[in-house]
């Protein structure tokens, strides 16, 4: 599904240094790691919003870093992404959670309405349509980041740090709604958190990034059980190692 | 010593520097440049949405005109003073003060210095709300929805600018044509039916200046929307890219001024 190969960026000094993964279809990948390891520069060039300096990015096979501005647009159809600053317009929720259903696809008012209803459901936001991101907490902002991230079904959809600034209790609902969300469309997600022990209750496959390198990737048992002495002490949170 | 070394070693910085910053502005004018391509297509090509651009027109139009209104009295108050003053120390005689007050406002104050606090209230709003959005990764989300923000969020802003702008030009400069009739009687005593000539305007300078209005009005959205566009970092960003905004787009104005007129004088004087 997800294909990055040799990827290079560089802006004062080289965030990724020759990443390389592969994320299989169907699969919840988590990618974690300390700040400034690259997350979030990884996690925008997968999104076509960065170019890296070097490498491939291949989604569904189609390499997306040398693609024109009306092709990405086209390729953008295809993934979801869930910001970690929520990246909600001053609009209604209903309108926030349509916005990519109006721009991306020929719909109907009031199929894009019943889309809409049936999302906010989904979040356990219903009746919330009408209000306004000003007017909502944290965990009710992440909750209408997803229904915009999952309402045109993409079948790539990445989240960005899904958790950040939320209670334990919020947080795990949230990952109980990306595992769902996954699950039902069967599509594949990409989770940057640095909330370690709660992206892994739902995470498939990890990759970990340190100092701009993918220090590890593999299934999460082999991550909870890794060897390597920054994975270790990243997973089981310990005060002592080489980070 | 010391002085010449460090003296040396500035001149070597300039060296350094001057090529760089050349260079950046270079680029900084091609992406201008760029962005005004794209959004002049996107002005005919685009896909409006409900109200954007209604919206647009009532937050840099309507609630620019008191700030606009006030300041420009000032000017054409103190402008006609100022003339008013020095032409007495030539000729006693007033009677042209009115026409030739009503030439230069026409011809340039009205839209040249009007520009100056427009671009001053509405760059640093356009500059603000897009630098904003940026850094709260709406401008990303836009793209992630296939909406070019260039498209979604410039050209709204440019039309409204180009046409409120204009429109709040002309206004301010009848106040500040008002203002400077108001001296002229009160202070010099030039009558009112005396100041009211408009024997020294032409059409070429009514097309001057409108023109210079509309060219005011689509520079400042460009150039404040492009300083949005470009925030980096967080809220100190949005503060840089707010000033870069009114600077850049002062200074467009005064450029624009300077391009417009002598073509003007070349062309049509």
């Amino acid at each position: 599904m997800i294909e990055v190969v040799d990827v290079r960026k560089r802006f004062a000094r080289p965030v990724l240094s020759g990443v390389s993964l592969r994320v299989p279809k169907g699969c919840i990948y988590a990618l974690i790691g300390p700040g400034a390891a690259g997350k979030s520069v990884l996690f925008k060039i997968l999104a076509g919003l960065i170019a890296p300096d070097r490498g491939e990015v291949l989604i569904d096979g189609d390499e997306i870093t040398t693609m024109t501005p009306l092709e990405l647009a086209e390729a953008r159809r295809k993934i979801g992404m869930l910001f970690q600053n929520y990246a909600l317009f001053e609009m209604s929720v209903a309108d926030n959670i349509a916005f990519p259903l109006r721009r991306l696809f020929d719909l109907s008012e009031e199929e894009i309405s019943e889309r809409v209803e049936e999302r906010l459901a989904r979040v356990a936001l219903s009746g919330y349509g009408h209000r306004f991101p000003q007017g909502l907490s944290g965990g009710q902002k992440k909750r209408v980041g997803v229904a915009r991230a999952t309402i045109a079904r993409p079948p790539l959809v990445l989240y960005d740090e899904p958790t950040a600034g939320l209670d334990p209790v919020t947080s795990q609902k949230i990952y109980d709604l990306i595992q769902d969300e996954q699950q039902k469309n069967k599509s594949t997600c990409v989770v940057i958190s640095s909330d370690v022990t709660g992206v892994l209750t739902i995470a498939d496959r990890v990759g970990m990034l340190h100092r701009g390198k993918l220090i590890f990737d593999g299934a999460t048992r082999e991550a909870q059980e890794s060897d390597i002495p920054e994975v270790r002490q990243f997973v089981h949170g310990l005060t002592e190692g080489p980070l | 010593m010391a002085t010449a070394t460090t003296a040396e070693e500035h001149a070597d910085d300039l060296d350094i520097v001057a090529p760089s910053a050349l260079r950046a502005a270079i680029l900084d004018l091609r992406d201008l440049w760029g962005m005004f391509l794209r959004t002049l297509y996107y002005v005919f090509r685009g896909r409006r949405e409900p109200g954007a651009i209604a919206e647009q027109m009532h937050a840099i139009g309507n609630r620019s005109l008191p700030f606009m209104c006030v300041t420009m009295a000032f000017i054409g108050a103190i402008i006609c003073f100022q003339s008013a003053l020095q032409s007495q120390r030539l000729i006693p005689d007033l009677t042209m003060l009115g026409a030739t007050y009503t030439q230069l406002l026409v011809r340039d104050i009205a839209a040249s210095v009007g520009a100056m606090p427009f671009a001053t209230r509405v760059g640093a709003g356009i500059a603000a709300e897009i630098g904003s959005m940026v850094v709260t990764e709406q401008v990303d989300a836009l793209r992630m929805c296939a909406a070019d923000p260039v498209d979604y969020l410039v050209v709204p802003r440019f039309i409204a600018s180009v046409v409120m702008g204009t429109v709040v030009l002309l206004i301010s400069g009848f106040v500040a044509y008002l203002s400077g009739m108001l001296v002229a009687n009160v202070v010099f005593d030039v009558n009112v039916h005396t100041f009211i000539n408009f024997s020294m305007v032409g059409l070429a300078d009514l097309a001057v200046g409108l023109f210079k209005c509309v060219t005011y009005g689509a520079a400042i959205a460009i150039v404040s929307a492009h300083r949005g566009l470009t925030t980096f970092g967080g809220s100190e960003g949005v503060g840089w890219a707010t000033t870069q905004a009114v600077v850049g787009s002062c200074f467009a104005i005064i450029v624009l001024n300077l391009v417009i007129s002598s073509v003007a004088y070349i062309v049509l004087f």
